[in-house]
């Protein structure tokens, strides 16, 4: 009995030798091919410049979404600054909390020599700024978040883009979709309401649905918003059940600030239509979800990595939008979508190119009944409210213009706040 | 007859084995640990020796690599000995975990909201102190409902878990919210920071002494004896004329302000904030590493320690090699699985089915 088991026991450890050997041929000859191997690929040509840059992600590209799209960045601005003859190495910490391992990332990667480090999340910047002090020669991004213009440091920087105009540009197609029914008569004109769900109620998600109101208001003078807040960036089931509250309250277009696909999908399932933001949402829906927009951050990458190749100095806040191709939108779904929508987005998105069309512009929204004729911008004595700087001026509020941090706050008519301030 | 009764394997218990070979069990499981995470490597495609040369590199190789190791170990140190006294009396205490955040919380109100009106070295007691004395409350009370109730402690400790994560939640989302819609408390004012010696903030030190203080605690004082022998016996205990319900009272408080004070270390030497994650699972982490060391607290340094080097070790090991995350984690588990399994083989020995002389003769 002992010795049959025994024999047993050995044919195993056999069998899980050989498998193991089998599978570690394997993994070496899968590692040289990497997208993304460190040194020893450096080109023949002399003039290879090689930089070596770190990303620190909140989560990772399984996401599909927030951080799926910094690495689309990523992988684009690696394949863009080759062909200008620069080799960029990137070490990537995935998972990362707004916390002290926060701290222990940054730190870690400015030991391995990295010279530029790139935070991609908001709450990353007050520990990415006890780091950066001790280690002048590197530079530092924190990605949406607002310090640099206050720290007294040269080497940390801020970048965001004008997601706004995206979000401008969507609430179009969808108030085209809306035009639409309610020409053919599907729907009464009061009937046109949009459901929105928010993450927080935090700036970057006020600005973005106001924009998005703002730009369905421009094709569809009747409808209103009514807006869900989820009290997280990213909580797939959370954001669902929203989307489906506010299909329930009568809702008959979702759009989303978060970072899931369920509000896409439950639209299509309450047979209402969508609109997306940071990835292509047509695939898991595709007779709800009309567009989508997002930040094509390779534009601020290529800007900034380029800098430090070349030794120079680059803007300590960034923040541009359709001017650079820094907002893009994603496919349109010809299919559901109104007639014209192409034409008319094309047309939009050059008035907003050239300037000539203001996203905020203060004639097209009353605030309590009248027009809005002051806001200031930023705060500087940390006690977060704003005390300086006026953002409307010209028959605008300019939003992103003092910093690249968003800070458009004011609630505007039409939008109604279902669970108002979360948290 | 007798073949088809006994099971294939019995275990049995060891009498005590010699010293000399229960280091040489431990030392074994080591080197297993060692020889199957080599496997790991290799299933990566990375040379096992590239791969602990990257990992002790990395967690020691430079004055600022030792730095973070000693970060990540401070709080599990500090954590192991608050809840060596309660598992010493048996009374299972998984709830290390809220204790922590709890005494976050009491030292973030005094950073928060007295940090102007406070000179720096009283602050930081006073904090010190907040951390404490609501990390004993939060501890205190699935004590008492034990010892009047008898209720499981277990289950009662680590449910508390969850309410102080919830509360610190609501905190950084309501009341204390820095910037609106952020969810994320300001940054202390530096008078509430705790200053740095050698390059990490002093919390080492507070640690170290606890460890001292622990050991004479445990070893030298009545109160410790009680412990001790509650542990060994409640009804030996009672019957020698102890307050038993008294005394997991007093050591609950005493395990709670210990890891209170933890969280009060973690809160304003690293963090300088407080967020929900501030205990970071290492109230539970600190449960390998108090029963590793047998409950002695020297050996906590070491075992806290070797986990820190683990730790930093696959942290490196990610951004060098780009090994997945998960891929250090496994190593970690594989080292912890061995380490704690060979406990096992030091207290039980195998029995297999015929076996033994009399059995298979009979």
């Amino acid at each position: 009995m002992k010795k049959r088991l025994l024999a047993m026991l050995l044919a195993g450890a056999m069998m899980f030798g050989l498998a193991a050997c089998g599978n570690s041929d394997e993994g070496s000859t899968q590692t040289p091919a990497g997208e993304n191997t460190p040194a020893g690929t450096e080109e023949t040509g002399g003039e290879t410049k090689t930089v070596k840059v770190g990303l620190i992600c909140i989560g990772d590209e399984n996401d599909q979404g927030y951080t799926y799209n910094f690495i689309r960045g990523k992988d684009a601005v690696t394949e863009k600054l080759a062909e200008k003859g620069i080799n960029v190495e990137w070490s990537v910490k995935w998972n990362i909390g707004e916390d002290s391992s926060c701290e222990e990332a940054n730190l870690e990667l400015a030991e391995e020599g990295c010279q530029l480090i790139i935070n991609n999340s908001f709450g990353f910047e007050p520990y990415m700024l006890k780091v950066a002090p001790d280690y002048p020669e590197i530079e530092f991004i924190a990605c949406t978040n607002q310090a640099s213009w206050c720290d007294d440091l040269e080497n940390t920087h801020n970048a965001f883009a004008n997601i706004y105009e995206g979000r401008y540009l969507a609430g179009i197609v969808a108030g085209m979709k809306m035009q639409e029914m309610i020409d053919n008569g599907e729907i009464t004109a009061d009937q046109a309401v949009i459901g929105y769900v928010g993450a927080y109620s935090f700036a970057e998600v006020i600005s973005g649905f106001t924009a998005y109101y703002l730009g369905a208001k421009s094709v569809c003078p009747s409808v209103t918003m009514k807006v869900q807040f989820v009290g997280s960036w990213s909580d797939a089931t959370l954001e669902g059940n929203a989307a489906q509250a506010l299909c329930d309250a009568g809702c008959i277009m979702i759009s989303q600030h978060s970072d899931n696909t369920t509000p896409a999908t439950a639209a299509q399932n309450a047979g209402v239509f969508h609109t997306g933001y940071n990835n292509d949402m047509i695939s898991v829906a595709e007779d709800a979800s009309l567009i989508g927009t997002r930040i094509d951050w390779s534009v601020y990458f290529e800007y900034a990595i380029e800098a430090v190749a070349n030794g120079e100095s680059f803007d300590q806040d960034w923040c541009h939008g359709m001017d650079e191709g820094a907002v893009v939108m994603t496919p349109l779904n010809e299919a559901i979508a109104a007639e014209g929508t192409a034409e008319k987005l094309a047309e939009v998105e050059e008035q907003i190119r050239s300037g000539e069309l203001q996203v905020f512009d203060t004639s097209t929204f009353t605030v309590d009944g009248a027009e809005l004729t002051t806001c200031l911008a930023l705060d500087t004595d940390g006690d977060f409210v704003a005390d300086s700087e006026e953002a409307v001026f010209d028959g605008a509020f300019h939003e992103s213009y003092f910093q690249s941090a968003p800070y458009f706050t004011v609630e505007i008519d039409g939008i109604e706040w279902l669970n108002s301030a979360f948290g | 007859m007798h073949e088809q009764h006994s099971p294939l394997i019995r275990l049995a218990k060891r009498d005590a084995m010699p010293r000399g070979q229960v280091w040489a069990i431990r030392g074994a499981s080591f080197v297993a640990a060692i020889l199957i995470s080599a496997l790991i490597f290799l299933l990566m495609g990375h040379s096992p020796l590239e791969g602990y040369g990257t990992m002790l590199s990395g967690a020691l190789g430079k004055p600022t690599a030792v730095r973070q190791t000693v970060r990540i170990a401070i709080p599990l140190l500090g954590t192991a000995l608050a809840i060596a006294p309660c598992f010493k009396m048996r009374f299972w205490n998984i709830g290390a975990e809220g204790q922590i955040t709890a005494g976050a919380v009491g030292a973030s109100y005094f950073a928060l909201f007295w940090a102007d009106r406070l000179p720096v070295p009283v602050l930081l007691v006073v904090m010190a102190l907040a951390g404490a004395i609501f990390g004993g409350l939060w501890a205190l009370v699935p004590a008492f409902f034990k010892a009047r109730w008898g209720t499981n402690e277990t289950l009662f400790t680590l449910m508390m878990n969850y309410i102080m994560i919830g509360v610190v939640k609501w905190l950084q989302g309501g009341p204390w919210e820095g910037r609106p819609g952020s969810q994320i408390i300001p940054q202390f004012d530096s008078a509430a920071v705790l200053p740095k010696v050698l390059g990490v903030h002093c919390g080492w030190i507070i640690v170290l002494v606890m460890t001292v203080a622990v050991f004479i605690y445990m070893k030298y004082t009545k109160q410790g004896y009680e412990i001790a022998v509650i542990g060994e016996s409640e009804n030996t205990a009672r019957y020698a004329g102890m307050s038993v319900g008294k005394i997991i009272m007093r050591t609950m408080f005493l395990s709670g302000a210990m890891a209170g004070l933890v969280g009060f270390i973690v809160a304003s030497g690293a963090d300088n904030t407080l967020h929900s994650g501030v205990a970071a699972g290492v109230g539970f982490t600190a449960i390998t590493v108090a029963w590793l060391a047998q409950l002695n607290p020297f050996a906590m340094i070491a075992i806290s320690m070797l986990l820190g080097v683990l730790e930093k070790g696959a942290d490196t090991l990610q951004t060098r090699l780009e090994v997945p995350a998960s891929i250090s984690d496994i190593i970690t588990g594989i080292f912890l699985f061995c380490m704690l399994g060979c406990e096992f083989f030091i207290n039980y020995r195998l029995i297999f089915r015929g076996g033994h002389k009399e059995v298979a003769g009979k």
